[in-house]
C-alpha cells in the first residue's frame, strides 16, 4: 500500500528527455516533479545553455565555437521553465529509486523520500569506460569533461593535447577547439576508413544531414592542419604523478608524443546505476561492451527475475539515453513518447497526437544510430586491457588481478568484488563494472546468463549522515523511531550513556 | 591544462590549502581548481597516487575533495561559493576527532 503520491509522475533528470517528458505531462494538467542533479536545466548536451546566454557579450567566442547543435536547445529549456504544473528540483541528487515509485533524493544537507504512481527515469549517458595503462594519471579526461569544462567552466584546454578513441563526439569536440584557437598535436582514432565503408549499408536517408555536418567538421579540421591518425591501438598514457606523455601503435609501428592533456573517448552507453538500484531488468550488448535497461518502445521498464525489493507493479519508464543512446533530438521525441504513454493511461490523452504518431518520432530520430554505431565501433574497450593496468580507478584493482581470481575459477561479479574490492570504492563500480563483465564473458563465453551490475543497495550515491538523520517523507510503516521510552530498562540512574 | 575563453571574471575568493583562488559564481569547484592550475585534488587511499577529475559528469568520483571540513565530496558537482575553504585530500577522509 502507497503513501499519498507527492506528485503524478516524477522525473529524475533535467536533460531533453526529462524536460521533452515534464512539458508533455504538466501541459496537459498533470503535476510533475522533476528532480536534477545540475544547477540548471539541460542536461549535459545544453549544460549550462541558460547562463551562457545571460551572459553575452562575454560569452559570445565560447557560443560560436559550440556552435547551432548547443544553441538549438534553448526553446526547449525556456518552455521546460515557463511550463506551469513542473516543480523543478536542481541540485539534487538521488540516491534511492525503487519499482514502486519511491524516490529518494538528497539537496545539500536536506534529504527525504517522494512518491508518485509513474516515474520516469532520464539520466542520461556516461562515457564507455576504457581502461588503458596510465588512463588514471592527472591529464588524463574524457571528452564529455573537457566539453562540461567549455560550457559550464567557459574553460578551453592549453597546451599539448592529443584526442584519442573514436565517435562522433571526439571530432565535434576537436572542430570546437579549432574554433576557440586550439590546435591539437594529434587526432588518434581507433576507427579505420573501412568501418565507415561497412556502415554505409546501414545508412538511413535521415542520416545524411549528420554525415555531411560530420564531413564538413573533418574537412576544417584538415583545413586547418590538425594532424590525424586513423586505426590507432595499443594506447598507453604514461608519466610521473601527471601525465608527460602518450603511446600507441600506428600503422604497425610504435609512436610516443610528449603531452599534457589526454583527451579519451569512445562513444557513450547508457546510465544504467538508477535502473539497476531500482531492480529492473538489464540486458548485456556484448558488442557494445554495454548494458542497456530492457524496456518497451514507449519506456516501460520490467523488474529483473529474482526477489524485488518493492511489491506491486512497476512503475518506472526510462526514456532518452539512458534507454538507448540516441542524442538530443531522439531523447526529445522519445520523452514526448513516454508522457503520452502514461497520459493514455492517466486517461489525459484527448487531443494529443495518438502513441503511433509519436512512435514514429522516435523511430525515425533513431533511425540514424545504426549507422553511427558501426562507422564508430567500439575502439578503446575493443581489447580487454593488458595485466598491469588499472580496472578499478577507485581501489586500483588491476587487470591481472581480475584475471588471476577468474581463471581460479570466480566467474560471480558480487563475489570479485567481495574478496577483491572491484567495485567497492567511492564510484560504487560505475567505472570498472562493466569491464568485469567483459572479463567474465571472455573467460566464459558460453555461460547461461551475461553477468549483471554489481549487486547494488540505497544510497547508491553519497548521503550524509545528518541529512539521513532528518529525512522526510519516510514511509511510518517501515520507519520506526526508536526513544528512550521504548527501552525503559535501558535507564538507569546516575547512567549518563542510557 | 586549461584557461579561461574570454575574460575568466573571478568575483570571489575561495581557498585551498589556504591559498586564495579567483572563483566566478556559478562555476563549479572542480572547473576553477583546473583554471588556477592545480596539479591533483587527492591523492588515493590505497597508493597514494594523485588524482584530478576524469569525467566533470558525477560518475567517477575522482575529483573528491574536502569542503568546508567535510571530505570526499565531489568537486565537479557542488559549485564555489564565497569564502569556501577547501583542502587537498590525503588518501580517505578523515573525520576531525576521530581516528577511523
Amino acid at each position: 500500500m502507497m503513501l499519498a503520491p507527492d506528485a503524478d509522475a516524477i522525473i529524475i533528470g533535467a536533460g531533453p528527455a526529462g524536460m521533452s517528458a515534464a512539458i508533455e505531462l504538466a501541459s496537459s494538467g498533470c503535476r510533475v516533479i522533476v528532480l536534477d542533479m545540475q544547477p540548471s536545466p539541460g542536461g549535459q548536451v545544453y549544460r549550462s545553455l541558460d547562463e551562457n546566454m545571460q551572459a553575452r557579450p562575454q560569452t559570445d567566442d565560447l557560443l560560436s565555437a559550440l556552435g547551432p547543435a548547443y544553441s538549438a536547445g534553448l526553446p526547449l529549456i525556456a518552455r521546460f521553465r515557463a511550463t506551469p504544473g513542473i516543480e523543478y528540483r536542481p541540485s539534487t541528487t538521488v540516491w534511492d529509486l525503487r519499482a514502486d515509485g519511491t524516490v529518494g533524493w538528497l539537496d545539500g544537507e536536506a534529504a527525504g523520500y517522494l512518491r508518485a504512481p509513474h516515474v520516469i527515469l532520464a539520466c542520461g549517458a556516461m562515457e564507455r569506460p576504457t581502461p588503458f595503462p596510465g588512463w588514471t594519471l592527472p591529464g588524463v579526461m574524457t571528452a564529455g569533461a573537457v566539453q562540461t569544462l567549455l560550457k559550464a567552466g567557459r574553460l578551453k584546454p592549453a597546451g599539448r593535447i592529443v584526442l584519442a578513441g573514436t565517435g562522433p563526439l571526439i571530432v565535434l569536440l576537436a572542430d570546437q577547439l579549432r574554433r576557440l584557437g586550439v590546435r591539437p598535436a594529434l587526432i588518434a582514432r581507433t576507427d579505420r576508413l573501412k568501418d565507415k565503408f561497412t556502415a554505409l549499408k546501414t545508412l538511413h536517408p535521415t542520416g545524411v544531414p549528420a554525415l555531411l555536418k560530420g564531413l564538413g567538421w573533418l574537412a576544417r579540421l584538415r583545413l586547418a592542419g590538425v594532424p590525424m591518425q586513423t586505426g590507432i591501438s595499443g594506447l598507453e598514457a604514461h608519466g610521473r604523478g601527471r601525465l608527460t606523455s602518450v603511446r600507441m601503435i600506428a600503422a604497425g609501428r610504435t609512436i610516443e608524443i610528449a603531452c599534457d592533456l589526454l583527451v579519451v573517448h569512445d562513444g557513450i552507453v547508457p546510465s544504467t546505476d538508477l535502473a539497476h538500484a531500482a531492480g529492473l531488468a538489464l540486458e548485456w550488448l556484448k558488442d557494445d561492451a554495454s548494458w542497456r535497461p530492457r524496456t518497451t518502445l514507449d519506456g516501460r521498464a520490467e523488474m529483473a527475475p529474482g526477489p524485488a525489493l518493492t511489491m506491486g507493479p512497476c512503475r518506472i519508464r526510462i526514456t532518452g539515453d539512458a534507454r538507448r543512446i540516441g542524442g538530443a533530438d531522439a531523447a526529445v521525441a522519445h520523452g514526448r513518447h513516454a508522457a503520452g504513454a502514461i497520459l493514455a493511461e492517466l486517461g489525459h490523452a484527448a487531443g494529443k497526437p495518438a502513441a503511433g504518431l509519436t512512435g514514429i518520432d522516435v523511430q525515425r530520430a533513431l533511425a540514424t544510430r545504426p549507422f553511427l554505431d558501426a562507422a564508430f565501433p567500439p575502439g578503446l574497450a575493443a581489447q580487454l586491457p593488458d595485466d598491469a593496468a588499472i580496472v578499478c580507478r577507485c581501489e586500483e584493482i588491476t587487470a591481472g588481478a581480475l584475471r588471476a581470481m577468474i581463471q581460479d575459477g570466480t566467474s560471480d561479479m558480487n563475489l570479485i568484488r567481495g574478496t577483491l574490492r572491484c567495485g567497492m570504492g567511492a564510484c560504487q563500480g560505475r567505472s570498472c563494472a562493466a569491464t568485469l563483465a567483459r572479463f567474465l564473458m571472455e573467460a566464459d563465453p558460453d555461460r547461461p546468463q551475461p553477468p549483471s551490475p554489481f549487486r547494488a543497495r540505497p544510497p547508491v550515491r553519497p548521503l550524509p549522515l545528518g541529512a539521513l538523520a532528518n529525512m522526510t517523507g519516510l514511509d511510518p510503516e517501515l520507519a520506526q523511531i526508536e526513544s528512550l521510552d521504548d527501552k525503559p530498562e535501558a535507564i538507569i540512574e546516575n547512567d549518563t550513556h542510557a | 591544462m586549461f584557461k579561461p575563453v574570454g575574460s575568466a571574471e573571478a568575483t570571489m575568493t575561495i581557498y585551498l590549502d589556504g591559498r586564495a583562488i579567483p572563483a566566478r559564481a556559478g562555476e563549479t569547484i572542480a572547473a576553477c581548481l583546473l583554471r588556477a592550475g592545480v596539479t591533483h585534488f587527492r591523492t588515493t587511499p590505497v597508493s597514494g597516487a594523485k588524482r584530478l577529475p576524469y569525467c566533470m559528469i558525477g560518475h567517477c568520483f575522482d575529483c573528491l575533495i574536502e569542503i568546508d571540513g567535510i571530505g570526499s565530496r565531489q568537486a565537479c558537482l557542488n559549485a564555489v561559493e564565497i569564502g569556501m575553504r577547501l583542502r587537498t585530500q590525503d588518501g580517505p577522509a578523515s573525520i576531525p576527532g576521530l581516528d577511523v
